[in-house]
């Protein structure tokens, strides 16, 4: 018999095999806001897989690779997006720097969604990101 | 337990003398628990012979995975249904969008049938399946939504100390690689682990499963590395597909026995769901006869 972790609620297994099957980077949050999977794409941009990290609680994953505001303060967890998503159950977007792994830093756009299943509120979100585009235009 | 297979067939009828020896009902399922109650799992049309069996005022539950006309079908013909003395339920999936009478009626109901589910004369309810177990008889129900196309359940029934879960229509595989996933992120892993029998989805043969991604039922490699994972001591190898006449499940069927072997099963415990099959279910000593890496 295999050891296991509490089972995943199934919106979350199929978030995440969404995000697998995806080239946008993109994290999975639980109800928790603990990171519980992130995809090649954003390991790409964070310089490491989620294989190599496991999950991570907020205050973990948000110390080690962001957000940060622009004066290089660490957003705080109650204003971050995903935070937003998953206590309210409304949808979020920021722009944000991060920090990958090996310490370059980057400023993206983040859009989070809630993933609600049933009336007892979110069981967590998927937060979609972007380099940010200084162009000016607008975001599609 | 006592299970007794009325209906093995997905997604519609497939009659026909190719048909004959595993049978061409819909989903449906007898189980007997020790104490001699009755729990039928689904009501494809395999529901209507067993309806026939059923002897004076029956009370009887019936569990739906969900609302697929292979599993529903047969409601409308299942004998009890039309006598006074019998007291039916109907348990299933909730949905925010409607009641399960209320769903379950769109079928029982003008044009698409003769009679409502109001003019039946037996005493019928419909029950949401609730989130935490539950008891029917001298059974612990526990269900949970697993991946298919729209909401469904799996259902994992324990009577004593025999465990047995039922998963018809099941597509686990989907977007994932299922034999090295961890488990807390495999649908139904946890529905279905260390169960001395597994019911499980093989609709399709490993050739056309990849014409099929998506649709909501697995292949049978799938099949068998979900039972391996889970721990499944038996598989029973259900739903299969309308197309699939006798001789084309023989063969599948040898062809699961090798898989299973590979996998490090005995090849004895892998079975394919026949019309009219009886089993007894019992618990398998620890430690597994086959388990996940
Ligand atoms: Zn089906
Ligand atoms: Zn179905």
């Amino acid at each position: 018999m295999e050891r296991m972790a509490a089972q995943k609620p199934l919106e979350l297994i199929l978030a995440r095999n969404l995000l697998t099957s995806i080239s946008t980077p993109a994290f999975l949050v639980d109800q928790d806001a603990a990171l519980v999977f992130y995809n090649e794409a954003a390991g790409a941009l964070l310089g490491r897989s989620f294989e190599d990290v496991g999950r991570m609680s907020p205050e973990d994953w948000t110390s080690t690779y962001g957000p940060f505001k622009a004066n290089g303060q660490p957003v705080e967890l109650d204003e971050l997006p995903t935070t937003r998503a998953v206590r309210d159950g409304r949808p979020a977007h920021a722009v944000f720097t991060i920090r990958s792994a090996n310490g370059g830093k980057q400023e993206i756009e983040s859009s989070a969604f809630p993933i609600v299943a049933s009336e007892e509120g979110s069981s967590g979100a998927m937060i979609f990101f972007w380099p940010h585009d200084r162009s000016g235009r607008a975001s599609p | 337990m006592r299970l007794k297979v009325w209906g093995a067939r997905g997604s519609v009828p497939a009659p026909g003398p190719e048909m004959n020896r595993y049978g061409g009902n819909t989903s449906c399922v007898e189980i007997t628990l020790a104490s001699g109650e009755h729990i039928i799992l689904d009501a494809g049309t395999g529901i209507r012979t067993l309806g026939l069996d059923l002897t004076s005022s029956p009370h009887v539950n019936i569990l739906l995975t969900h609302l697929h006309l292979d599993h529903i079908q047969g409601l409308m013909f299942f004998p009890p249904c039309f006598r006074a003395d019998a007291d039916i339920t109907i348990w299933g999936p909730a949905s925010p969008e409607a009641s399960l009478e209320d769903r379950v009626a769109r079928y029982i109901s003008a044009p698409l049938s003769p009679v409502e589910v109001r003019e039946l004369p037996c005493d019928v309810s419909f029950r949401d399946t609730p989130p935490s177990e539950w008891q029917l008889g001298s059974a612990t129900i526990r269900c949970e939504a697993i991946n298919h196309r729209g909401p469904t359940l799996g259902f994992r029934i324990t009577d004593g100390d025999t465990t047995l879960c039922y998963i018809p229509d099941h597509e686990p595989a989907l977007g994932t690689v299922l034999a090295d996933n961890e488990p807390e992120w495999i649908s139904g892993y946890d529905l279905a682990r260390d169960a001395d029998l597994l019911i499980h989805d093989c609709q399709y043969a490993d050739d056309e499963y990849p014409l099929h991604v998506g649709w909501g039922h697995s292949g049978m490699t799938d099949s068998l590395t979900f039972a391996s994972r889970v721990g499944a001591q038996r598989l029973l190898l259900f739903h299969h597909d309308p197309l699939h006449a006798d001789g084309f499940l023989d063969d599948l069927h040898a062809a699961a026995r090798r898989r299973w072997a590979e996998l490090g099963g005995d090849s004895a415990s892998v079975e394919m769901a026949r019309e009219g099959a009886v089993l007894d279910v019992e618990p398998v000593a620890a430690p597994a006869g086959i388990s996940g890496a």
